[in-house]
């Protein structure tokens, strides 16, 4: 019982971690939330199960065209929507709010209320050092998340793409004088950000089918892991997700499922208490 | 010089108390023109002028975004129908109590993230909300969870007529309060932190002490205005502080005109009488809703208030 609810908790926390990144990259470059995050993941899970499910496309193929069409539509709405807020936090809070709501209702139209699940990637079960068996499409989830994370982690800090983020996220007047196109980087960063939320999605979608409104316990998760590891550190995230996912499923485990996402809201509170600038932030942002 | 302007001011307070009177009066006549049916909707009208109206003193005056101003409303509806159905409390007790407890929450809450900025606010309002929608489904023992909680009525006898004059006097109450505190000097600190924080923290405005004021005030309106509603509709449901109905008294803030006093109030109207046609085609209302909402947040920021000023000034420099 133990032993399993700690391999749910990192399996499950790459996860967070993932969809967290997404989150933290943008607040980090743009200084804007997007409260419509768990709705990119879903549209990403979406579209995977139609490629796949409905079209009868190769799963792997699907999942990439899922993520890239997420990517597009991310840059979409920062050109239409977020642009124009730039200096005023209160509208992109306000406009990424209701694009939850449009887009929940969009699925709801489109979809349906009922749950929708992308065929498994593998089958099975592995057993897990003779304690227990573990499915094996939980451990591709969690394999495929961490080699996700590693690739944004090379491409932040390895590549000159990655260092410009870094330059903007540090001081953007500095890196706009220094020649970086900045409405140009935040639309990219936004909609990488997005598509970190629908990478997250296709992985996860195998495992918990989508539904209109599955979007919005896993956005809530993001936000409480950036805030947790500090807003716009990717370290944090990490290790935020991972924190997260064992308290969550340890909480599951042994106190009640019905409450598994108040766990986190606990921590929310209690990071706001204590260290309100998170395990890794910097003191002001 | 001095003596004129603050006549001036108070004659425009004076304008301000007559036209809530007249309105006020012709709202009470209604009765006698409406049906049941149309009642209903204009006492659900008047919950939503509350709801926005309270909600854009926060938004609005100061620039903070809650996203669980549904939550209190919430909060004061459960709040007033639990002390009524389990320990038989006077119904207009709770709706007193479930202000009260709203108040104290937005305290809580405000002091906790409000001092890291706005985006702390929002993010942590959302999780509230959530958190209260998951308390209410688990705890089914004592909130009836989905199925609903069923509670007394606030007169012995029901009758909409009554209702519509009970939410007439809170609606008047809370508008009251809230024009008295945009024109005070509490209002001008509010509209100063909006502005620039530094600037007002510089001239001595205590930043997060007037955020966290302004936070509390709108989320006990909040909590009055659903204590009152709860007992009107009989029947307490996580609908209530769910997240469409966030949505809702957010779209008629923007829709209206955040940061004037008038936009809320038209806003409520419009897209609740509005949603009452949509609804005849299917439950599309929020939808619609959405899309207008977004038009209007990106390309009239200042609402239907704001498009109405522009229309009048352009007419008036013709």
């Amino acid at each position: 019982m133990f032993s399993l609810a700690i391999m749910n908790g990192l399996a499950i926390g790459v996860i967070y971690a993932l969809a967290a990144l997404g989150v933290s990259l943008v607040v980090g470059i743009m200084n804007v939330i997007n409260f419509a995050h768990g709705e990119f993941y879903v549209l990403a899970g979406y579209f995977s199960f139609l490629f796949a499910d409905a079209l009868g496309w190769n799963p792997y193929l699907s999942m990439l065209v899922a993520v890239g069409l997420v990517f597009l539509f991310g840059i979409f709405i920062e050109y239409i929507f977020i642009r124009p807020t730039y200096g005023n936090d209160m509208y992109s809070l306000i406009l990424t709010f209701i694009l939850v709501i449009v887009l929940q209702n969009a699925y709801l139209l489109i979809f349906g209320p009922y749950p929708h699940k992308p065929p498994n990637w593998v089958t099975g079960a592995t057993s897990i050092f003779n304690l227990f068996y573990y499915g094996n499409q939980r451990l591709a989830a969690a394999v495929a998340g961490a080699m996700v994370i590693t690739a944004v982690f090379a491409l932040i800090k390895k590549t000159w793409f990655g260092r410009i983020i870094r330059a903007a996220s540090q001081d953007r007047e500095m890196a706009e004088l220094n020649g970086v196109n900045t409405a140009q980087l935040n639309m990219l960063s936004f909609g990488l950000g997005c598509a970190l939320a629908g990478t997250a999605g296709v992985i996860l979608t195998p495992v918990f089918p989508v539904t209109p409104s599955a979007g919005v316990p896993v956005a809530l998760t993001a936000f409480v892991v950036v805030v947790l590891g500090g807003m716009g550190s990717m370290w944090g995230c990490v290790v935020g997700g991972l924190l997260l996912g064992l308290v969550e499923n340890l909480g599951a485990a042994f106190i009640s499922t019905g409450y598994k996402h108040i766990f986190g809201f606990i921590i929310l509170i209690l990071v706001l208490l204590v260290r309100p600038a998170g395990l890794f932030g910097r003191k002001e942002i | 010089m001095i003596i004129d302007s603050g006549l001036r001011v108070s004659l425009r307070h004076r304008n301000f108390f007559i036209v809530l009177i007249l309105v006020g009066a012709t709202f009470c006549l209604l009765p006698y023109w409406l049906d049941d049916y149309r009642l209903h909707v204009v006492i659900v009208s008047l919950f939503y002028v509350m709801m926005a109206s309270s909600w854009n003193l926060l938004a609005g005056y100061t620039g903070q975004v809650s996203f669980a101003h549904a939550a209190f409303a919430g909060i004061g509806a459960y709040t007033s129908g639990i002390l009524a159905v389990k320990a038989g409390m006077n119904p207009w007790l709770g709706v007193m109590m479930g202000t009260i407890l709203a108040g104290f929450l937005g305290v809580c809450l405000g002091f906790l993230c409000i001092k890291m900025g706005g985006i702390y606010l929002s993010l942590t309002t959302l999780a509230f909300s959530e958190i209260l929608h998951i308390i209410i489904i688990n705890e089914y023992e004592v909130t009836r969870g989905t199925m609903g909680l069923q509670v007394p009525a606030l007169m012995v006898e029901y009758s909409k007529a009554a209702y519509l004059y009970i939410m007439l006097a809170a609606t008047v109450l809370t508008l009251i309060i809230i024009y008295t505190v945009i024109h005070s000097n509490l209002g001008l600190n509010f509209r100063a932190v909006q502005n620039d924080e530094s600037a007002a923290a510089s001239l001595g405005v205590h930043v997060v002490q007037i955020r966290v004021l302004a936070f509390t005030v709108s989320c006990a309106l909040a909590g009055f205005a659903g204590g009152l509603y709860g007992h009107y509709l009989l029947l307490i449901t996580p609908e209530i502080p769910s997240l469409d109905q966030q949505f809702l008294v957010l779209a008629m803030a923007v829709i209206g005109g955040m940061g004037s006093f008038l936009g809320p109030i038209i806003g409520s109207f419009v897209l609740e009488i509005l949603s009452e046609y949509i609804r005849a085609y299917g439950e599309y209302h929020v939808l619609v809703f959405g899309l207008v909402a977004l038009a209007m947040a990106r390309f009239s920021p200042n609402g239907l208030t704001g498009l109405m000023d522009r229309l009048g000034s352009r007419r008036s420099s013709i």
